[in-house]
């Protein structure tokens, strides 16, 4: 239930359906399938089998494998990517806090409210963002102090719920009003020429990543507080993968009806879901308290998935340094927070972070996992230690060539294809940054620290290919 | 405008192969939860391996007695041979006959 908490949040509900609407919707859905299944599925079991095998967080289950030295800094490329990603998460978080405050304020079945502008001021208020990024990052180091093992459960049983129901009301009205089936066309027809496009299963496969969290570095840390009897394969992969995605799907199933329905377009970017879904409310009987689902559903849906993105960070250095949990907390918030101020500030830059890391940095991220497991730890080793022990169901030898050849050979051509495609441009020039700096960075920090033998620990899991 | 069938294929498929996978796996996953509590109560251990995957383990412990990690997986293979001989109620599907021809490593 963490996992799921974890990434149902925007990733699905906010991103899942503009990326579908920019890219032939049926026939994406068919390539989010196929990617899903072929690699999201055993890329989780493979994190999460990681974590639960040697119980330790980024760093130190990759030094559990690698042995001690320089190359354990590729556990530090994880957690710098995944501090890149919070920063600009958090501003994100931040719309749905200010949408699930205006919620309770029943702003928008006010006379005279309006969609489009009611954003956009939003996004031109820089000070609001900031103030709303800070409240955020605030409550994050909070909860975090306080331990979030079971609170974080204990939000996400009451969160995503009243998001489905909410999603599940909205999605019936919105197939009432007229002009919806053209939405519902739109959503499920296939176009099948779009399957012929490679934009179609890049997409599908960036968006493979964002839904299941996949090389984040949460499923990893999430098996590390998995029990000795708790199932992998079911429960870690196949249930994370395709309940997280399920929801996507239903807030495209309540998107695209409304969409077609109030005349926006289907391809309108990331403000989709914020500007269609408030138009709908009006309609709606007992809109306001539908409103509050919803929102107050997909800000605390958010904000479990901000708690756990940033926990990945606490966890691995908690662990790795001699400083308290609380202080880890302070320090890692506190950095997230000021790299995320330019995001807050201004949804360009937010944008450009998005593009840069979604498609060169979580790849990166992906390819240190599942590089470590494929061809450090062999996939073979892993299967038959960690993911077939206690597990609902038998996972057999196609697991291993999709581990150590299918997964990072994806990666190594989705950070290939973004270079060439945007050849020069200054998206190209910060994911060249972020491909070649990172592991130079966290290659470095290693070797002084262990070096220095700060961790001179001797390898539980030696290294050798299976 | 009315809907295809071949919208509505897409869509039923399409709901089928999601919310159809995610409520098999949570309904498998919670069902057999249940089932592990209740044996680890009654008996406080558990087997840990499947038939299948058991005789996975054994063969690549014999295949590879010198891998570093050798000594972990005859671990393993060996706690759950105990487990098997040594408690009445298993989660996997063991025969009598498939348990007395265990042998350990």
């Amino acid at each position: 239930m963490a996992m799921i908490g974890a990434m149902v949040g925007a990733g699905n509900i906010w991103r899942f359906p503009y990326v579908m609407g920019d890219n032939g919707g049926g026939a994406f859905v068919v390539a989010f399938l196929v990617l899903l299944f072929l690699l999201a599925v055993p890329g989780l079991m493979a994190e999460v089998a990681l974590g639960r095998y040697t119980g330790k967080g980024v760093i130190g289950a990759f030094r559990d494998v690698l042995g001690p030295g320089g190359l354990v800094g590729l556990g530090v490329v994880v957690l710098l990517v995944n501090i890149a990603l919070m920063s600009y998460y958090s501003p994100v978080i931040a719309w749905t806090l200010y949408y699930a405050a205006h919620s309770l304020l029943f702003s928008f079945t006010a006379t005279g409210f309006e969609a489009e502008p009611f954003m956009n001021d939003l996004f031109a208020n820089s000070a609001l963002m900031i103030g709303l990024h800070t409240v955020v990052m605030g409550s994050i180091a909070a909860i975090l102090i306080l331990g979030i093992r079971r609170g974080v459960e204990r939000v996400v049983v009451y969160a995503v719920p009243a998001l489905i129901v909410a999603l599940v009301i909205m999605t019936i009205r919105g197939l009432t009003l007229p002009g919806a089936t053209e939405g519902i066309a739109f959503t499920f027809g296939i176009e099948w020429e779009y399957l012929g496009y490679s934009q179609t299963w890049i997409a599908a496969l960036g968006q493979a990543l964002f839904s299941t969290g996949l090389g984040w570095g949460i499923a990893l840390t999430v098996g590390s507080y998995l029990r000795e009897y708790d199932d992998v394969p079911l429960g870690g992969g196949v249930f994370t993968a395709i309940g997280e995605s399920s929801i996507g799907i239903l807030a495209a199933l309540a998107i695209f009806p409304i969409v077609f329905a109030v005349g926006v377009e289907p391809d309108a970017g990331a403000g989709l879901a914020f500007v269609s879904l408030v138009q709908v409310f009006p309609e709606i009987p007992f809109g306001g308290i539908v409103a509050i689902l919803f929102f107050v559903g997909f800000f605390l849906a958010a904000f479990t998935s901000g708690l756990l993105i940033t926990e990945v960070s606490v966890t691995t250095l908690a662990e790795e340094t001699r400083f308290t949990r609380t202080q880890t907390v302070l320090g890692v918030c506190g950095g997230i927070w000021l790299l995320g101020i330019p995001s807050a500030y201004s949804v360009d830059i937010l944008d450009y972070l998005d593009f840069v890391f979604g498609n060169w940095g979580l790849p990166l991220a992906t390819l240190a996992i599942i590089g470590v497991i494929g061809w450090a730890l062999g996939p073979e080793r892993l299967r038959l230690l960690a993911v077939n022990q206690n597990a609902g169901v038998y996972v057999g030898k196609w697991w291993d060539p999709v581990i150590k050849f299918v997964i990072p050979a994806v990666m190594i051509f989705i950070m290939a294809y973004f270079a060439v495609e945007n050849f020069g441009s200054p998206e190209m020039i910060g994911g060249m940054l972020v491909i070649v700096l990172f592991p130079i960075i966290g290659y470095a920090v290693m070797s002084v620290l262990e070096g220095r033998g700060g961790r001179p620990e001797t390898a539980e899991v030696p290294g050798g290919d299976d | 405008m009315a809907l295809t069938a071949e919208v509505l294929g897409v869509l039923t498929f399409t709901l089928l192969a999601f919310w159809g996978v995610a409520f098999w796996a949570l309904t498998r996953t919670l069902r057999q939860e249940g089932r592990k509590v209740e044996i680890l109560k009654h008996q406080d251990r558990m087997d840990t391996y499947s038939p299948r995957a058991l005789a996975e383990l054994r063969e690549w412990i014999e295949n590879n007695p010198d891998d570093p990690l050798a000594d972990d997986a005859r671990a393993r293979y060996n706690e759950c041979v105990t487990v098997l001989e040594t408690t009445d109620r298993h989660f996997y599907d063991w025969s009598d006959e498939e348990i007395t021809r265990l042998e350990r490593v």
